[in-house]
């Protein structure tokens, strides 16, 4: 009891001593809105999945089966197609329900993506061979995100009919095969192009600050080629790839894009988002309930299975640059060789990003090669009211969102950095949070929380349509970025810096203002880049809850709603691959300005 | 005319953690004294003075300035200026900028800003560098633009923290000086931290020698090195070397120690410490107060010189005396060869008696 006391009055003084009016607000501020707008939305998933039995949704075989359907390969000999006698292997994927499915699939899609990023990673950070510098920027060019589109363009690439594969291997080739991918195995395909360049940076990352000499002390003492790497090198960097591993299956847990393209329904995301299509009556079904507290918690295992090796904060932002010249190999004619080999199928991997480029230029791509140049599907971003409208919406959302998204930021991580208060690595966890928790669950969090506690407010999607919760919901969701960021700049300065200050007589405000702002403003505007980038491309929260407002003239949809719209429309993804080459745009404007003028190196995460 | 504070500290603690930085600290801090915290590193003086800053909120304990009670006041409250150990110049700022910030903050008028940062600087000896960037500064002018900082501002107190850690050995002999004579012309409560003993002593009106969170002594340089009330101020304090023996008799404040079968070492208690016959002891000496042979018949260590060095003023022998070593300074006019065997004599009143308890927490320093 007395030790309570003590405790107690001990925590009393240092509250009073340690914090002033500024720090207040800086706690009070991001802590109000994540409980606003990230903390209770969820908590109201929870209590509407607890009102229904999710007995109902396991034991239903659309959700969870035991029994296999459909075939994995599809093998079709002496089929005559266009006139002439071919074989046609088409992977197809076997379903277990939807639950399990998206499981099942996640899981594979890490091994996969993990395997070809560390394999690049390995090969970028130990070797140097002529062509390196290309083979970089290839490695880097699927990073770029181009919503739907690129998955889009992974299809036509593995379509058995007209697509560049089968025509090269059956056309150019003259071999009587046509390959195929579509279904579960096409949505595989598909997110495994996408992430890969995840696992790869955070590997590459690891891999470049690992320092030399533990790799050389293992050298000299016997250990060389597979056997370095698997106990010297491949432990080093289980940090990046435990990051990376995580990421992408939760990124591929609650991928959308895939699965509409390939218009495969059997996946949770899918099924989350059809039951948003039906809510723009007011109502949603429970059923999105228990899928989003499947998938936050399916989410929220990764994490805790890669606690060991990162800490929360080292998600959202892995510094690059090594403190020491990293360690690089000329390999010989026989390294070279399998290097080469190794990174043959990058050409693949970058496919999208430049098939992206292709269709937005070209008159017709029905066929398997594109045909003709016009700039007419580009020139529509701006003629067509609807994209124009969204582009607006995009931009404005977005700029709002950083508004927020700054202010939370500095307040957030400045506290972080410097309260000398128990508790505030709690203010640290749900400031990063968000990079661990599905979209689509706060979309769904969302949508019951404030159409009922805020039932006609502007808060109101239904009532009011969506703008101020993507608003929000973008703010919230990109926080880590800059907050990140901040913290690494006010890690940076010495403390000394701000007691100069405060011993003079400033105000912690003051201080705050006149010293700590201008000595981190890079990187605060470089974390407030980063976040705008993954606001312009925001998936989740903006198909779901930025379709409720529907799509008028005055429509209140972000760009990749409408990228998701356009999709199935006639002459549609044209218009969809002209704004995923707007996305791109800005996407190489804001890396070149953090890179090259502000000399800030971050690795991007993804989506 | 600068305001002159008292500054006074009752029963401070803090800890970190488990680690206890500052242990029961009381001192009291007078009018325009230069008042220097001495002590190992990790002994709680630069947590002192962040406390007194008010970086740092005590545990237990009180901070006055004067009458008033400051333990609660927020570091921009109490108009104390601190001159960092790594200076803490604000890089986007030019020297005026940096120097200017304190009187923009009170809301001075443009003019009066100019004239006493220019003032300020003259004081420190910077004129003409008003528009430079600290990074375009040498040490020494950055360590003079952070005094000017905190002195154009006429704190109430001035705190300086191991201001001259980051010179270079010669510049900072130059600016111990100038920092004492400014200090004098100001006349402004001045705390000083530092390791250096010798810095301590050039500079202090009193010195507090504080070690493992503790205040082990407190008082003019002078006293602390002449009269060191325990084993840690004695060896810490100046150059020391020792012998251990056993207290073979007992007069008043005096004492004989046997430090072998031949050799006996007559001395004086430290202060209130007193020591029964056949208790273990320790002779704590300066190497500077030996002098070879001497004619005298007592007080005379024989021993073979096992290296010597030269060190200018003097050179220093490390003398093997039974099963122990000590350490000598001596002429190096006369030329002392190594392996020769050497007699050296040493005044009663430059030998304290301490009692053995805590020999191991100082042995490393004192043979060092």
């Amino acid at each position: 009891m007395e030790l309570r006391s003590a405790f107690r009055n001990f925590s009393f003084r240092a509250i009073r001593f340690y914090l002033d009016a500024t720090m207040i607000v800086q706690i009070l501020f991001p802590t109000l809105m994540f409980l606003l707008f990230l903390i209770l939305p969820l908590a109201s998933v929870l209590y509407i999945a607890t009102q229904y039995s999710p007995l109902e949704v396991i034991s239903d075989p659309m959700y969870v089966s035991f029994i296999p359907h459909g075939e994995l390969v599809e093998i079709r000999s002496n089929l005559i197609f266009r006139g002439k006698e071919i074989t046609l292997i088409k992977l197809r994927g076997v379903s277990f329900g939807a639950i399990l499915n998206s499981l099942i699939c996640a899981s594979i899609v890490t091994i996969c993506a993990s395997t070809i990023g560390v394999l690049i990673a390995f090969i970028m950070a130990r070797y140097d061979f002529p062509g390196k510098t290309f083979f970089r920027v290839l490695a880097t060019v699927p990073l770029l995100m181009t919503p739907f589109i690129n998955a889009f363009v992974i299809k036509k690439l593995f379509d058995w009919r007209d697509g560049l594969i089968s025509w090269f291997i059956c056309d150019v080739l003259g071999i009587p095969l046509r390959i195929g991918v579509s279904e579960i195995a096409g949505v595989v395909v598909a997110q495994t192009m996408t992430f890969f360049p995840i696992v790869y940076l955070n590997v590459f990352s690891s891999m470049v600050n690992i320092d030399p000499s533990l790799e050389e002390q293992a050298e000299n003492l016997g250990a060389k080629g597979f056997h370095l790497f698997r106990t010297i090198t491949l432990p080093l960097s289980l940090p990046g790839l435990a990051a990376g591993a995580a990421i992408v299956f939760i990124f591929s847990l609650e991928d959308v894009a895939a699965p509409i393209v390939f218009n495969e329904k059997r996946f949770m995301s899918y099924q989350i988002l059809s039951k948003f299509i039906e809510a723009t009556t007011g109502r949603l079904s429970p059923v999105a309930a228990t899928l989003a507290v499947i998938l936050l918690a399916l989410a929220l295992t990764a994490f805790a299975g890669i606690k060991r090796y990162v800490t929360l904060r080292q998600y959202a932002m892995l510094s690059r640059g090594g403190r020491w010249s990293i360690r690089v190999r000329r390999p010989g004619i026989k390294g070279l060789i399998a290097i080469y080999i190794s990174l043959l199928p990058l050409f693949l991997l970058a496919f999208p990003q430049f098939g992206v480029f292709i269709y937005a230029f070209c008159e017709k791509w029905t066929g398997p090669l594109p045909e003709g140049f016009t700039i007419d599907h580009v020139a529509k971003i701006v003629i067509d009211p609807l994209v124009s409208r969204a582009i607006v919406n995009s931009l404005t959302y977005s700029l709002s969102a950083l508004i927020l998204i700054v202010l939370m930021g500095i307040s957030a991580s400045y506290v972080i950095a410097r309260a000398k208060l128990a508790g505030v690595e709690l203010l640290d966890l749900l400031v990063t949070s968000p990079i661990a928790l599905p979209g689509l669950v706060i979309a769904v969090g969302y949508f019951y929380f404030f159409t009922t506690m805020f039932k006609g407010t502007l808060l109101d999607p239904i009532a009011s349509g969506p703008s101020f919760l993507l608003i929000l919901a973008y703010s919230v969701r990109r926080l880590p970025f800059t907050a990140r960021a901040v913290f690494a700049g006010l890690q940076q300065i010495h403390i000394a810096l701000e007691e100069a200050s405060l011993n003079l007589g400033a105000s912690r405000l003051r201080t705050i203002r006149s010293i700590v702002i201008p000595l981190i403003g890079i990187n605060i505007v470089s974390g407030a880049l980063i976040s705008f980038v993954y606001c312009m491309s925001e998936v989740s929260t903006s198909i779901t809850l930025g379709g409720l407002g529907g799509l008028g003239e005055l429509h209140q949809a972000p760009i990749t709603l409408i990228m998701m719209d356009y999709l199935s429309r006639v002459e549609g993804p044209y218009v969809v691959a002209s704004l995923g080459v707007l996305l791109m745009s800005i996407q190489l404007a804001v890396i070149t300005l953090t890179n090259v003028i502000l000399k800030q190196r971050y690795a991007y995460i993804g989506v | 005319m600068l305001l002159v504070t008292r500054v006074i500290l009752k029963d401070v603690t803090k800890r970190f953690g488990k680690v206890i930085a500052v242990d029961r600290v009381s001192l009291q801090v007078n009018h325009s004294e230069l008042f220097t915290l001495l002590g190992p590193s990790g002994c709680g003086k630069t947590t002192t003075l962040r406390v007194i800053a008010g970086f740092e909120l005590p545990d237990e304990g009180k901070v006055f300035f004067d009458d008033e009670d400051v333990t609660f006041k927020k570091p921009y409250e109490r108009g104390c200026a601190m001159v960092f150990q790594n200076y803490a110049l604000w890089p986007h700022m030019s020297v005026f900028d940096n120097v200017a910030y304190g009187l923009k903050l009170r809301g001075l008028p443009s003019n009066e800003v100019k004239r006493r940062v220019m003032e300020v600087l003259r004081l420190v000896g910077l004129e003409g560098l008003e528009n430079r960037y600290p990074l375009q500064l040498s040490g020494g002018q950055q360590q003079r633009v952070a005094l000017a900082r905190a002195l154009v501002v006429e704190p109430k107190v001035l705190l300086l923290d191991e201001p001259l850690s980051n010179l270079d050995a010669k510049l900072r002999l130059r600016m111990r000086e100038e920092v004492k004579k400014l200090q004098k012309d100001l006349k402004i409560t001045t705390i000083y931290v530092t390791h250096d003993q010798e810095e301590a002593m050039s500079l202090s009106d009193r010195i507090a020698v504080m070690n493992g969170g503790k205040v082990l002594q407190i008082g003019p340089p002078m006293e602390v090195y002449m009269h060191p009330k325990n084993l840690f101020v004695a060896t810490f304090i100046g150059r020391s070397t020792l012998l251990r023996g056993i207290i073979k008799k007992v007069e008043g404040d005096k004492a004989v120690v046997s430090v072998s079968r031949d050799l006996e070492l007559v001395g004086r208690f430290s202060q209130d410490i007193k020591l029964k016959e056949g208790e273990e002891a320790v002779a704590i000496m300066r190497p500077e107060d030996f002098f070879l042979d001497g004619t005298n018949s007592s007080n005379v260590i024989e021993g073979f010189v096992e290296l010597t060095m030269f060190l200018g003023p003097f050179t220093q022998l490390r003398v093997k005396v039974g099963s122990q070593t000590i350490k000598a300074y001596v002429d190096p006019d006369v030329g002392v060869k190594s392996g020769t065997k050497i007699r050296l004599y040493i005044r009663p009143e430059n030998v304290i008696i301490f009692p053995l308890t805590g020999w191991e927490e100082v042995e490393f320093e004192a043979i060092a």
